[in-house]
């Protein structure tokens, strides 16, 4: 039996113990990236066990200290969602790497993959806003250097574009803390929440604009997502895959944690669900005209951002819910799509979707996985997807401003064009006339491990089809941790 | 007080030339340094916020008045940030360096072959 208030500290360390092993032991770089995320499964799985038995959050207090003095750990069921979600999507794209990243340094690779998971986990799980920042930089140093993993032109510009913007975003985040620190000496996000009545002064509303402005340039959102079609494409399949379904949720994450429950805004939040609106419209939009495959999975990543971003905007129960809900299933679907991308160029050399023609049939188990993800991705039930896309929908007609229902126009209409080239793809890949010459080769190893994650994540994507109520409640009592500011200050600060 | 103010205005300055540097140099080099710029001026706003004029470090074995020591935390949070900041900007020179091998040239309006 574990100490109880040591076990969620695992969550954080075996990935970055992993991480360091297998620099010193190359060769179970592989079985190290692939256990890390396992372990995590377990470690989640025996916390929420734990968590819906005594109905109350788990504070890890590290140093010895009582909050808000140390930097502490807050397991909710929001963090456990999300850590959960990282977890999940780690482990299919760590077994998917092994068929697919085959140099010789591929131990480089397990190591910055393990760091990702890392920064991710602790991003989400931390109850400090330094140490949001510092495992955010985690996050973002070690993406810096997976993108430009393939060693070409193409990726070394998409990293040092993304360089650029992710570390000037992070600049301005330290100065949004820095000031925050400045008018109350405290970095506990607790402790922050309970000083904060309200945002009324020029310094607040300042910190407030930063750090929404560095978590941005990482949550993609409008005027700072013009690093993510380069580099979302530019990395390795798995690690597109990673940073789509995880890394720009981890930063919409910190987004509204420091606009709920460190701010305590509790209504609808206009300058975001401004953004958010403009970001889903250029999103989809851009990736109507694509080409290249990943582009248009990118592009079409960043206007699904823009739908989750409206959702946790509007700024109620509902509506926190119905976001959650989506970045549940757009990180499924995303992954998977990401994935069975780096298939077809991992097989085929191309990502061009014009010379993809016509693969689809040769690759029935991929293709008809990427069916199932898209089809979620447009809100078609019985899939995931239907449901999230549904209740966000709903929670717009049931909030008290009317003129929210000219957003629901807006989300239609983009769903409509994300339809018109999602059904293109489907469309050209799946037809019978080839142009493309093609190897038509005995299925390998490496090959299996690149299908089974695929198709797993599809078979996730139709079982959490008929669940939508389990799913709901879950995430009904993340959407009030993120959203009820008092409790979360009580839970963490209640005992002194 | 007004001490402070020049502190401020200072570190805020320092953050604004290197802003400016990143938003309008087409040199990825003066790029970075801008960038190493804007990191200085965000410490030394951290460092101006917990400075008291003529205080030291808050041993406790000094005896000290709280008025006479300088606030540590923010110290703390400057070693985090100088330390995030090198590695940021090795990786950024080293990608620097592997860049001018493929394309030639560091001039960001050259190096455009990804669009929108």
């Amino acid at each position: 039996m574990v100490n109880i208030n040591i076990l969620p500290l695992y969550l954080i360390l075996i990935p970055l113990t992993f991480a360091f092993l297998s620099l010193l032991f190359n060769k179970l770089s592989k079985a190290l990236g692939v256990l890390a995320p396992v372990l995590n499964l377990l470690i989640i799985y025996k916390l929420s066990y734990i968590f819906f038995q005594s109905k109350a959050s788990i504070i890890v207090n590290l140093g010895g200290w009582k909050p808000p003095f140390c930097i502490n750990l807050v397991i909710a069921p929001l963090s456990l969602f999300l850590a959960f979600l990282i977890s999940l999507i780690a482990l299919a794209s760590s077994i998917y790497s092994i068929g697919y990243i085959h140099d010789k340094l591929s131990y480089k690779y397990y190591s910055l993959f393990l760091l990702l998971i890392t920064g991710a986990t602790g991003s989400v799980l931390t109850g400090d806003i330094f140490n949001l920042f510092v495992f955010f930089e985690i996050l973002c140093i070690s993406s810096y250097i997976l993108v430009a993993y393939e060693k070409n032109k193409d990726s070394y510009e998409a990293a040092i574009k993304y360089l650029v913007q992710g570390s000037l975003g992070s600049t301005l985040m330290l100065l949004g803390i820095a000031i925050l620190y400045g008018l109350y000496g405290t970095l506990n996000m607790a402790d922050l929440a309970n000083h904060i009545t309200g945002i009324n002064s020029i310094y607040l509303k300042t910190a407030l604009a930063l750090l929404i402005s560095g978590f941005g340039v990482e949550a993609a959102i409008f005027p700072l997502n013009t690093w993510l079609p380069d580099a979302h494409p530019a990395a390795p399949s798995s690690i597109s895959a990673m940073l789509s379904g995880v890394a720009i949720k981890v930063g919409v994450y910190a987004i509204f944690r420091v606009v709920f429950t460190i701010f305590g805004h509790n209504t609808l939040f206009l300058p975001l669900l401004a953004l958010g609106i403009f970001t889903l419209i250029t999103g989809e939009l851009s990736a109507y005209k694509q080409d290249n495959l990943k582009r248009l999975l990118a592009y079409s990543s960043t206007g699904q951002i823009g739908l989750i971003v409206i959702a946790l905007s509007i700024g109620s129960n509902e509506s926190i819910t119905a976001g959650l809900y989506q970045i549940l299933s757009h990180a499924l679907a995303k992954s998977l799509l990401f994935l069975s991308a780096g298939y077809f160029l991992y097989k085929y050399k191309t990502l061009a979707i014009s010379k993809l023609k016509g693969l689809g049939r040769s690759n029935i188990l991929v293709f008809s996985s990427m069916i199932i993800a898209i089809f979620s991705l447009l809100g078609i039930p019985p899939m995931i997807g239907f449901y999230s896309k549904f209740s966000i929908l709903m929670s717009l007609f049931s909030s008290p401003v009317p003129a929210l229902y000219a957003i629901v126009i807006s989300i239609i209409l983009m769903t409509g064009v994300e339809a018109a080239y999602f059904l293109r793809l489907i469309g050209s890949m799946g037809t019978n006339d080839i142009s493309y010459e093609q190897n038509i080769s005995q299925k390998s190893t490496s090959d299996w491990l690149m299908i089974i994650p695929i198709i797993t994540l599809a078979i996730l994507i139709i079982i959490a089809g008929f669940y939508p109520h389990m799913i709901q409640t879950v995430l009904g009592n993340a959407a009030d941790n993120l959203f009820y500011k008092n409790n979360y200050v009580f839970r963490v600060l209640g005992g002194y | 007080m007004f001490k402070m103010y020049i502190y401020f205005i200072a570190s805020f300055g320092l953050f604004l030339i290197g802003l400016y540097a990143v938003l309008s140099k087409k040199n990825l080099i003066k790029v970075i340094l801008g960038l190493s710029l804007m990191e200085t001026g965000v410490n030394l706003f951290l460092i101006s916020l917990g400075y008291v004029n003529g205080g030291t470090a808050p041993i406790f074995e000094r005896a000290l008045s709280p008025s006479k020591m300088v606030d540590p935390v923010p110290q703390a949070l400057v070693l985090t940030s100088i330390v995030i900041g090198v590695s940021v900007t090795a990786l950024a020179l080293s990608l620097c360096v592997k860049l001018h091998e493929k394309t030639g040239t560091l001039d960001l309006t050259k190096i455009r072959s990804l669009k929108w």
